[in-house]
């Protein structure tokens, strides 16, 4: 059956209120309203964004499954400001994550979602939420743990519920005078009558599933806050909405694992023309990532380095980036080989954990509101990152080599120590560019923060590695060995300060989740080294 | 290092001469050994690890004991100065030095020089920090990190200052730590130290109108793993009255007559206490509006629930002709507030000892011995500044349609003491403002430099700014730049051959 044929059955369903009005969802396509420019969370963002990142806070989703229909984010959240109605109270919407906290609430342990009224009727977490809230009032700086983060975390997702059925989150339009926009509810009735009567009109329409008339209301409301002013430029505004649908990070991953698949397989026959196909594949990949980077920058003023998430695709990035200047120089395709997997993780990881890892783009926080030391110390630090998650790469290479009863060749190792080298001379000077940062903003150079005391272990961890190469303590082998381990003070410094230690200064990029994933790798990669270890012993042996 | 990654390889002449001189000479065998390689892995790899445990140190208990422990711990700053002489006795191997050794070198140098840097940074700059209000006075001192004992001498009058960090200091009654009073044969003895010191009341004897029945109560409750400590008297000068928590009330007055009328609309829960004449028991009336909702008399050593959640009251002490005292002590409830402090007493050569007192943090404590008295107190240091500093205008900017703050800017007057000279500043975040200021000051350190550093929400007329005072800064900016040109024509640039 067609949408347009089920009209007709729906809407004589909800004139004998046999089905409660939210249900009538998508069957009116707010599509018109994607540019509607909304004021949340500090900046003034398209609507398509804003109900996207209030989806994904609400259900850690973009879409939803409801009534045996899978809904995208711009028709649940129209559908609350739309139809505010009680049967949204009984609706599966409000995410519970965390497992533990389930099962301390007497929830089903395998359903993450729950309704409203489910979570008001749990004396549990009302009584965890108090108590949270009581932990706050006391001390408005407290750092909630374990069960009490996660509660509270459940309790911030119900009061945007809260907000989201009041209609308090829809602030469409500019005021006057001061700088917080104003919902319809608080427009005067007079001066905004236009505005309130399009709303109006658009919410009958999305009742009486009247899909042109809905757009028609829209796209007059669309019009109407043109004319009160205020807004962003129109190219800013178009740029968001395409990289909210684009997903170039998405597409840059799928063309770097073809480049990857076609480098293993060109290995025996078709050499040349394989790699050259690898560099055109990797080359697109890279050339959308940075479009898609290019885009973030555009939209929020500032480097895209602020927050995991950014990271994370910052370090794929670099790690690609570093791979196809030594690739340039080399033509190895081992550069490209051990890249490839790090940046396909990476950015596998970043588009599939958005609770862990949040999308969106807030304002910073104060100190962070430089770029130039946005640009040259964080940048540095992130590249530095990259460098080593290369060498990470490099080094699998020629470990996977070994496991496969193959010696790696000497110019392998040499690569290797070329990537080493640019990792080393980037975190030094990030580090020492984030002293001369802290002299300015925190008033002093060095203060043994754990962000700081980290990225120097790393630091030291690395030049202790190209010393004992120097030395001649170990050789090729050990320099591989080294580079897998060592980038486990790398992942410390970057994840772990702030999602496992959470203390000192660097505390705005501080989150939670994610460590199981962590713990997993770091134990698979210590199983590779263990594996490679008694490979190389039974080869040199043999 | 060589930039193709290979141990480093020199003519055979030159390895053979290096290898002739150490053969030689006893100086060069010691030189060739303090630079060797495996002391820079040793070093390397020591550090390494014990900053990485420092930082779970950190995390698990907090950063003073990391800082105690490890990073301001003599043994790190020992290993340090190895570092150092690694560093430098690694480019004499070298000697005679070739062109290309130029990255190597300035990058050993850079991390010596950076090292030297934070020595002097840290031996004659500061830290520290000063809160300030519009409404305020200039400010001439600055509060540094650095806990001191004050000593008021009785032979001159002076105040003397004596770094004590309590928190690390290890001291018993059978053990005390000894300080001298400058200018006496006195001694004062430490002999116990707490984190959590507050003011706990205490019923002292009084005689006249300040003499009256006292009472020490104790409130605990189990849900709040609390426990509060309440002393009342109606004598004069003493407490008649105690607000719990803005919850509840509570009196005492010497008859029915003297206590508050209840409002009946107030749904307050309350309780009044009566001393019976016989000063060794109360009578009580717990009550909310104007009902009574329990009464009867209490002992000591009696408990009584009192229907506020789970707390529960337990009379400690009764006494006539008392008055209430406050002094700090340690706070045994539980909760972790309170400030750090000790208790100390004051001792002469003959071997005598006066009472012991416990000084906490902030607060000035007479001891007294026979005829002497030495007032001592206990705090973070105060340092003079030769300028006033004051506070003309602070603004936080919010982000749109938040409350979220978008940046702190203190519009702060420097006022030179000896001149009288008037300067403005204007402090943003990432934007300090320094004094005297100027490129060269600046440049070298000798500066007074201003950051923001904390608010207080609920009062924007204050704030609090970081000082940094750090004449290293010249050597570890150099020392800084080496190093990284240093890494960079180490690995990049390759010598003419």
């Amino acid at each position: 059956m067609k949408p347009s044929s089920q009209i007709p059955l729906l809407v004589a369903l909800l004139s004998l209120n046999l089905i409660p009005i939210a249900t009538a969802l998508a069957q009116v396509s707010p599509k018109s309203l994607e540019s509607l420019v909304i004021q949340e969370g500090g900046r003034k963002k398209p609507y398509l964004v804003f109900t996207e990142e209030t989806l994904r806070s609400l259900s850690g989703k973009t879409a939803l499954n409801m009534d045996g229909q899978k809904q995208d984010a711009m028709t649940v959240i129209t559908g609350f400001w739309m139809s505010p109605d009680d049967s949204w109270k009984a609706k599966q919407l409000i995410l519970v994550s965390n497992l533990p906290l389930r099962k301390h609430l007497s929830l089903e342990p395998a359903r993450k979602l729950y309704s409203w009224n489910e979570l008001t009727s749990n004396d549990a977490l009302s009584k965890e939420i108090t108590a949270t809230a009581e932990i706050r009032r006391r001390d408005p700086r407290a750092k909630l743990v374990g069960l009490q983060k996660e509660a509270s975390d459940v309790g911030m997702r119900m009061g945007l519920f809260e907000s989201l059925l009041k209609g308090d989150d829809f602030k469409i339009i500019a005021p006057l005078s001061g700088s917080d926009w104003l919902t319809t509810a608080q427009l005067d009735p007079t001066e905004g009558k236009d505005i309130i009567d399009s709303v109006h009109s658009m919410r009958s329409a999305w009742t009486h599933l009247d899909p042109s008339r809905f757009d028609e209301a829209a796209t007059s409301l669309l019009g109407l806050q043109k004319q009160v002013g205020g807004l962003p430029s129109d190219w800013k505004i178009s740029l968001e909405v395409v990289y909210q649908k684009a997903h170039p990070f998405r597409w840059a991953w799928i063309l770097y694992a073809a480049a990857g698949i076609v480098l293993l397989l060109s290995r025996n026959s078709w050499e040349r023309r394989g790699y050259q196909l690898a560099w055109v594949l990797a080359g697109s990949g890279f050339l959308i990532q940075a479009a898609g980077l290019l885009s973030r920058v555009l939209i929020a003023g500032r480097p895209p380095v602020t927050n995991m998430y950014e990271s994370v695709i910052w370090v794929a990035f670099g790690t690609i980036l570093f791979a196809l200047i030594f690739e340039t120089i080399y033509r190895a395709g081992s550069f490209l080989l051990g890249a490839v997997p790090v940046a396909v993780a990476s950015l596998i990881l970043a588009d599939s954990q958005p609770v862990i890892l949040d999308h969106s783009i807030h304002p910073l926080t104060p100190v962070l509101r430089d770029n130039f030391w946005l640009s040259t110390h964080v940048l540095s630090i992130t590249l530095s990152y990259a460098a080593f998650a290369l060498s990470l790469g490099v080094a699998h290479v020629a470990l996977a080599q070994i496991i496969a009863g193959r010696k790696p060749t000497a110019i392998l190792y040499t690569y290797l120590y070329k990537t080493l080298q640019v990792g080393v001379l980037l975190l030094t000077t990030g580090t020492i560019l984030g002293g001369v940062w802290a002299n300015y903003s925190w008033g002093r150079f060095w203060d043994w923060d754990p962000k700081e005391t980290w990225a120097l272990t790393a630091l030291l961890g690395y030049l202790f590695l190209l010393h004992g190469r120097i030395s001649g303590l170990w050789g090729g082998f050990g320099l591989a060995v080294g580079s897998v381990i060592a980038f486990m003070s790398v992942l410390m410094a970057w994840y772990g300060v702030n999602f496992v230690l959470g203390a000192g200064l660097h505390s705005y990029g501080f989150g939670t989740g994610g460590f199981p994933l962590v713990a997993t790798f770091v134990g698979c990669e210590l199983l590779f080294v263990a594996i490679a270890f008694l490979k190389k012993q039974r080869l040199g042996s043999a | 290092m060589s930039a193709d990654g290979n141990p480093t390889k020199s003519p055979l002449s030159r390895a053979a001469m290096i290898a002739e001189r150490q053969r030689r000479s006893p100086l060069w065998r010691v030189i060739h050994l303090l630079g060797s390689l495996k002391l820079a892995l040793v070093l390397l790899g020591t550090i390494a690890i014990a900053i990485a445990t420092a930082t779970f140190t950190e995390a698990h208990f907090d950063s003073g004991v990391a800082r105690a422990w490890i990073y301001k711990a003599p043994w790190f700053i020992a290993w340090l100065a190895v570092l150092c002489i690694n560093l430098f006795a690694v480019t004499l191997t070298r000697l005679p030095w070739q062109r290309k050794h130029t990255g190597f070198i300035i990058t050993h140098y850079g991390i010596i020089l950076l090292l030297i840097g934070a020595v002097i940074g840290s031996r004659l700059g500061f830290e520290g920090n000063v809160t300030l209000r519009t409404d305020g006075q200039p400010q001439r001192k600055i509060v540094t990190d650095r806990s001191c004992i004050q000593v008021e001498s009785p032979s001159d009058s002076y105040l003397y200052l004596m770094p004590l960090e309590t928190r690390f200091l290890h001291t018993s009654v059978a053990s005390p730590k000894y300080l001298p009073v400058p200018g006496t044969s006195l001694r004062i003895g430490i002999e116990a130290v707490s984190e959590h010191l507050s003011p706990q009341p205490h019923l002292a004897p009084a005689s006249g109108k300040a003499g009256g029945t006292g009472v020490l109560l104790d409130f605990s409750s189990g849900m709040m793993k609390q426990t509060l400590h309440v002393g009342l008297s109606t004598g004069e000068g003493s407490p008649g009255t105690y607000d719990f928590f803005g919850r509840a009330a509570l009196t005492m007055a010497s008859n029915a007559a003297a206590l508050p009328t209840h409002d009946p609309n107030n749904k307050k829960p309350w309780l009044d206490l009566i001393p019976a004449s016989d000063g060794k028991s109360l009578e009580y009336r717990l009550g909310r509006g104007a009902s009574v909702t329990s009464s009867g008399n209490l002992h000591e050593e009696d408990l009584l629930p009192l229907g506020w959640a789970d707390w529960r009251l337990h009379v400690s002490q009764i006494a006539k002709n008392s008055a209430v005292v406050t002094t700090p002590a340690p706070d045994e409830s539980g909760a972790e507030n309170g400030v750090p402090g000790f208790r100390a007493f004051l001792s002469n050569p003959e071997g005598e000892k006066s009472t012991p007192l416990w000084v906490a943090s902030g607060g000035v404590v007479p001891l007294v011995l026979g005829k002497e008295m030495v007032r001592i107190g206990y705090g973070l240091e105060l340092r003079p500044i030769p300028f006033s500093i004051a506070l003309v205008d602070f603004e936080v900017p919010r982000d749109e349609g938040t409350e979220t703050p978008s940046d702190f800017q203190a519009t702060v007057r420097f006022k030179n003491t000896k001149t009288g000279a008037e300067k403005e500043g204007l402090i943003r975040m990432n934007h300090p403002a320094s004094y005297p200021g100027g490129l060269l000051a600046n440049m070298t350190g000798f500066n007074y430099k201003f950051s923001q550093a904390e608010w207080n929400p609920r009062d924007l007329k204050e704030t609090t700014l970081q000082v940094l005072y750090d004449p290293g800064w010249l050597p570890k900016w150099i020392g800084s730049l080496a190093i990284c040109v240093g890494i960079a024509t180490m690995f990049y640039i390759r010598p003419r051959e």
